[in-house]
């Protein structure tokens, strides 16, 4: 990888950031396709490059709410213990799962989740 | 809900979401935010920035796990992040400027459609596919 950032990159660090702030997301759910099919990266290093974007782009996020008083520390506190662990222990599982069952099953859970919170709002 | 049993479903949905970040790359903030407002009942902006405090950690952990094992490219993902901290500040402008009922829908839409891609990325397994390629 040369120094100067490919010019690709930007423009998916800058999509995934604008999603990750408005919603609330990593962003990861643009980013590592848009890496894997624009930028020609492979699955498992997308996914890496995604994650480690994230580490800025979720730092302005929470400022910017932070600022706004929005963000719940003690919350968020309860979620990231539990979080780090299932993180790992996902990032562990990710060299020997068959992603295909695995993939149908969330991706319907999401839809059913869309549904609700379209519903209550 | 309220209490210590708040602290013990906010600790054991984060094992949930974690694993499905780690394994899928989505499911982080996708799961916590309605569970936020479902189960805690935080508005729609106070889940979306808790999200986000919650999702910077677990990125920080997953990104030192997959170094270990020597994916990815931490250095260049850092700095295209840093590029990516500029939209994130704007989408969150974005997000306070919005009414949280609009915000809701706009979520929806999103998590309907991450829902949507991730069934079809299974059912015609092209990711897994994609993969092999450039593993081998």
């Amino acid at each position: 990888m040369a120094r100067v950032l490919d010019p690709k990159l930007l423009v998916i660090g800058l999509g995934g950031g604008l999603l990750s702030g408005l919603l609330g997301v990593g962003g990861g759910v643009i980013m590592v396709p848009l890496l894997v099919l624009w930028a020609a990266y492979g699955q498992r290093d997308a996914h890496a490059m995604s994650l480690g974007a994230i580490i800025p782009i979720s730092i302005a996020g929470i400022a910017t709410y932070g600022v706004a008083g929005q963000v719940h520390y003690l919350d968020a506190l309860g979620l990231a213990a539990g979080a780090i662990v299932g993180a790992a222990l996902g990032a562990r599982l990710l060299t020997r799962i068959d992603e295909r069952l695995l993939k149908i099953i969330f991706g319907l859970f999401l839809v059913g989740i869309a549904v609700l919170v379209g519903v209550r709002a | 809900m309220s209490g210590p049993g708040l602290y013990v479903a906010l600790v054991a949905f984060g094992v949930l979401a974690g694993v499905a970040s780690g394994l899928l790359g989505v499911g982080g903030g996708t799961l916590m935010v309605p569970f936020l407002v479902f189960a805690v009942g935080l508005t729609q902006h106070g889940a979306e920035a808790t999200s986000l405090l919650v999702i910077l950690p677990t990125a920080i952990v997953g990104s030192l796990t997959l170094r270990r094992r020597g994916v990815g490219d931490l250095g260049v993902a850092l700095r295209f992040g840093l590029v990516g901290a500029l939209g994130a500040f704007a989408g969150a402008k974005l997000a306070l400027a919005l009414p949280a009922s609009t915000l809701k829908i706009v979520f929806a839409v999103f998590v309907g459609l991450v829902g949507l891609k991730l069934a079809w990325d299974g059912v015609s397994g092209d990711a897994r596919m994609r993969d092999e390629r450039s593993h081998s």
